[in-house]
């Protein structure tokens, strides 16, 4: 806590004495803040559902994860297992069926089997300027896309007539668990050559929950990012990018193991240009993610016995290249894209209650490769009324790997498999249209299949308890791509004086759909403490989900701003296999007929209303959600039911002048004791992960 | 840009500052009469054995080490001598972090080990 007023305390010093030395600004140069909007009306000739969020909502609320944030977008929820890291799931696919990127092509493949890390996690919120979420398998041209990409762009080096240095920096702290978050950004350059700096700390303790119980979620990451952009000619610029982060002592009550440290390195040169008007957009993008992750169990009771510690190096490399071609009735985007994901990692256990303390190594990956070439191509063409987009797209897949062997003690192996190499052609294909009835109203529908090929866990793991249930999970090389068929049918209605509407309803049949069947311990044995048995990764069939989500806001012009959406996903395995277990052990099965698939979160709504005082220099903002118990349980899984909840949250913004403002709030302001659908037990119990009680906050926002 | 160079400096101080925290190891055996073994781990991570000879149960065999958070401390012991009796202990920072003990019990050994708490 000295620290924290320590650091509020220089801050709030270092901008008065900056103040003293300028003239106040007078209220035409006041910096005006608009709501947070999630739809954005310059999608609006895609046929299908693109949010965005942008700077000024990370800026308003107490958010330290993307994950987290993410969740504020209608049917995006997210798998908590820890204090952050909130693992994103939009509208019930998950994982590797979203193509999570980075600035437009940038895959980052994280280091945890139990995906404690996934490719949000790598990046610092307080770098991004904005976040597109593309629902569904109709963009094809940023990798393989299967239920919807989501494409988090960071804040990038711009050139400016005259050379210019600008400074922005931040520095919040949050109640509950003692939060300490600071930012600093410095941008700046002429027209030829121009930089960005920033650099991010953040220290959070445990929180506590509702019902004031601690949940062990403490972690400390901390980043800087370096940019160089150059104009060598015009219409023509390259940027330079470095990011290094890191993660140290990153608690998970809800896996087996903590992250002890995580050292991440993100490189990248980007090329833009335009050669005439004609040829109007060439794009380029070289990456390399490299992921050191190291997690143990230190923090668990087991670790009395076994002291776990794993080891992961992941590699991402890889490029795209994109040319749009405008004919001036139509424009044509066409490119090639390709990824390479290399992981490599090992679990050592030290016995240390016997007396030679005896280690056994054990490999998660060995060596493991996947390469996808993609070739891709986009058509948009406007007709008087009718907006029309057709995209299609080409991966190769290839994957390779050590032998997947497990071994026993005495250096028996109790599993191999040397049988798993695989190679894939797939195929997607989108088309949709826009038909505007009025400058006000259209009605759009799009249709795409998507198709992805299994990723790295599910082919290469080998023996761990990763799922949602209680059983090893063993990756299977030869499955089957899984392909995923949808329609998407929107409304949108806009009017400056009645707001802006839209409405979807989606459909989506997957086939080929992947999942964990059960291994007879005659076949192969678990080899985790305290699971039921052994799942293997199988194409078990189709399944479908459906939803919608309605949205309403009033024009960002009112002094009265309000959002209101309500969202739905449900989605059914028609023929589900259900263990029967006694005594903890797999004794039969039963076939369910239409069970809920697992992890789909409930229905939910939220309304938010603000108004804008003195010109937007103060703004105050109400916002209400209610989510609705979770019946729909997936029987196969053993899943539970959740209750329903209502939360209530205030914040404020204050723009004191053009170099700060102030910003604050509570949220979970009746501290309500709940827990999302899709947040994982602590581990070793059946307690539930519970989500933060009220959490006070506040921030101070500097530009110079 | 004075007040720049302070924000910059201030944020690199900031995140500059990771604890190191070192923590002092000490195993401890007293208490045996006689010759017992014992194997412990090192401070380079090495399991070391060695075979120690007491002459009285005040006789003390100690070896201590600067260690990190985190890291495994191990120590078991196991004496021949029906008539002798060992005593176990951890001590980390001067403190007991774990203890075991034994009387005349040659076929057991007495195994003390686990991690340094992180604070």
């Amino acid at each position: 806590m000295y620290r924290t007023f320590l650091l509020f305390g220089l801050s709030f010093l270092l901008t008065t004495q900056h103040l003293s030395s300028q003239e106040i600004e007078g209220p035409d140069t006041l910096i005006t803040l608009n709501e947070f909007e999630i739809i954005d009306i310059h999608y609006k000739k895609i046929p299908y559902q693109v949010n965005k969020l942008e700077k000024r909502g990370i800026d308003e609320i107490a958010v330290q994860d993307v994950g987290d944030f993410l969740r504020s977008v209608p049917n995006v929820s997210g798998i908590r297992k820890g204090g952050n890291s909130i693992d994103p799931v939009v509208r019930g696919l998950k994982y590797s069926q979203l193509n999570v990127q980075l600035n437009n092509g940038q895959k980052i493949e994280g280091g945890c089997p139990n995906r404690m890390d996934p490719a949000t996690a790598h990046i610092d919120i307080d770098d991004l300027l904005e976040i597109e979420i593309i629902k569904g398998p109709y963009a094809l041209r940023y990798g393989p896309n299967f239920g919807g990409v989501i494409n988090m762009k960071t804040i990038k080096p711009s050139y400016a007539p005259e050379f210019e240095v600008n400074v922005s920096a931040l520095m919040g702290y949050e109640s509950n668990w003692n939060g300490m978050k600071e930012h600093i950004s410095v941008t700046g350059g002429n027209k030829n050559i121009y930089f960005h700096l920033s650099g991010n700390y953040k220290n959070y303790g445990n929180y506590k929950d509702g019902r004031g119980e601690t949940v062990k979620s403490s972690y400390k990451r901390y980043n800087y990012t370096a940019q160089l952009g150059v104009s060598p000619v015009r219409n023509h610029s390259f940027i330079f990018s470095y990011d290094r982060s890191y993660g140290r002592d990153v608690l998970y009550p809800a896996l087996p193991m903590d992250e002890r440290t995580d050292d991440t390195h993100l490189l990248s040169l980007d090329y833009a240009g335009k050669i005439s008007n004609t040829i109007n957009s060439l794009r380029a993008k070289f990456y390399h993610s490299d992921v050191n992750h190291l997690m143990d169990n230190k923090y668990r009771p087991f670790s009395d016995t076994v002291v776990a510690i794993s080891d992961i190096h992941a590699i991402n490399y890889g490029y795209r290249a994109e040319a749009g071609i405008n004919t001036g009735k139509c424009q044509l985007f066409f490119g090639t894209d390709f990824e390479n994901i290399y992981k490599n990692g090992d679990r050592t256990k030290y016995f240390i209650l016997q007396p030679t303390l005896p280690v056994k190594n054990e490999m998660l990956w060995e060596d493991a490769h996947i390469q996808n070439f993609g070739f891709f191509a986009e058509h948009d063409k406007s007709f008087k009324s009718l907006d029309l987009v057709t995209a299609i797209r080409l991966d190769l897949n290839m994957a390779s790997s050590g032998d997947m062997i497990w071994k026993n003690m005495g250096g028996e192996a109790v599993f191999q498999n040397s049988d798993v190499d695989s190679k894939y052609t797939n195929f997607s294909i989108s088309t949709g249209g826009t038909y505007h009835f009025s400058k006000k109203l259209s009605l759009s529908l799009a249709i795409g299949r998507g198709v992805r090929s299994p990723d790295m866990t599910e082919r290469y793991i080998i023996l761990l308890p990763i799922g949602y249930d209680k059983y090893d999970y063993l990756g299977n090389p030869k499955l089957k791509p899984e392909a995923n068929n949808e329609i998407d049918l929107t409304l949108k209605y806009y009017s400056d004086k009645a707001g802006r509407l839209q409405a979807n309803i989606f459909y989506s049949y997957i086939t080929d759909y992947i999942s964990g069947v059960h291994i007879p311990e005659s076949e192969i044995k678990p080899q985790t403490k305290g699971v039921l048995g052994v799942k293997e990764f199988q194409n078990i069939g189709n399944v479908w989900l459906t939803g919608f989500e309605l949205t309403y806001a009033i024009p960002s012009e009112h002094k009265l701003g309000i959002v209101a959406s309500v969202s739905y996903t449900m989605g059914i395995n028609p023929s589900a296999t259900k263990y029967i277990i006694e005594n903890n052990e797999v004794v039969g099965q039963v076939e369910v007929k239409n069970d809920p698939l697992p992890e789909i979160p409930p229905m939910e709504g939220s309304i938010s209303a603000l108004y804008r005082f003195c010109k937007g220099k103060f703004v105050p903002r109400i916002s209400v959600r209610m989510v609705n118990p979770q019946n729909k349980i997936s029987e196969s899984f053993y899943e539970e039911k959740t209750p329903g909840f209502v939360l209530a949250d205030f914040s404020f913004v204050y723009n004191l002048n053009k170099y700060l403002s102030i910003d604050g709030g509570v949220k979970n302001m009746f501290n309500k004791a709940y827990y999302e659908h899709l947040n994982r037990r602590i581990i070793g119990s059946t307690e539930n992960l519970y989500e933060q009680g009220r959490v006070w906050y506040i921030s101070l926002r500097f530009k110079v | 840009m004075k007040i720049l160079l302070i924000m910059i400096a201030g944020f690199l101080v900031l995140i500059s500052c990771e604890r190191v925290n070192d923590k002092t190891v000490k195993y401890l055996i007293t208490n045996s009469i006689s010759e017992y073994n014992v194997n412990y781990l090192s401070d380079q991570g090495e399991l070391i054995k060695e075979v120690i000879t007491a002459n009285s149960a005040q006789d003390q065999w100690t070896y201590s080490y600067i260690g990190n958070e985190g890291d495994i401390v191990f120590v078991s012991t196991i004496y021949k001598d029906i008539n002798s009796a060992i005593k176990v202990q951890i001590l980390i920072d001067g403190k007991v972090y774990k203890e075991g003990s034994s009387t005349h019990d040659t076929i057991k050994y007495v195994t003390v080990s686990g991690t340094i708490p992180y604070e």
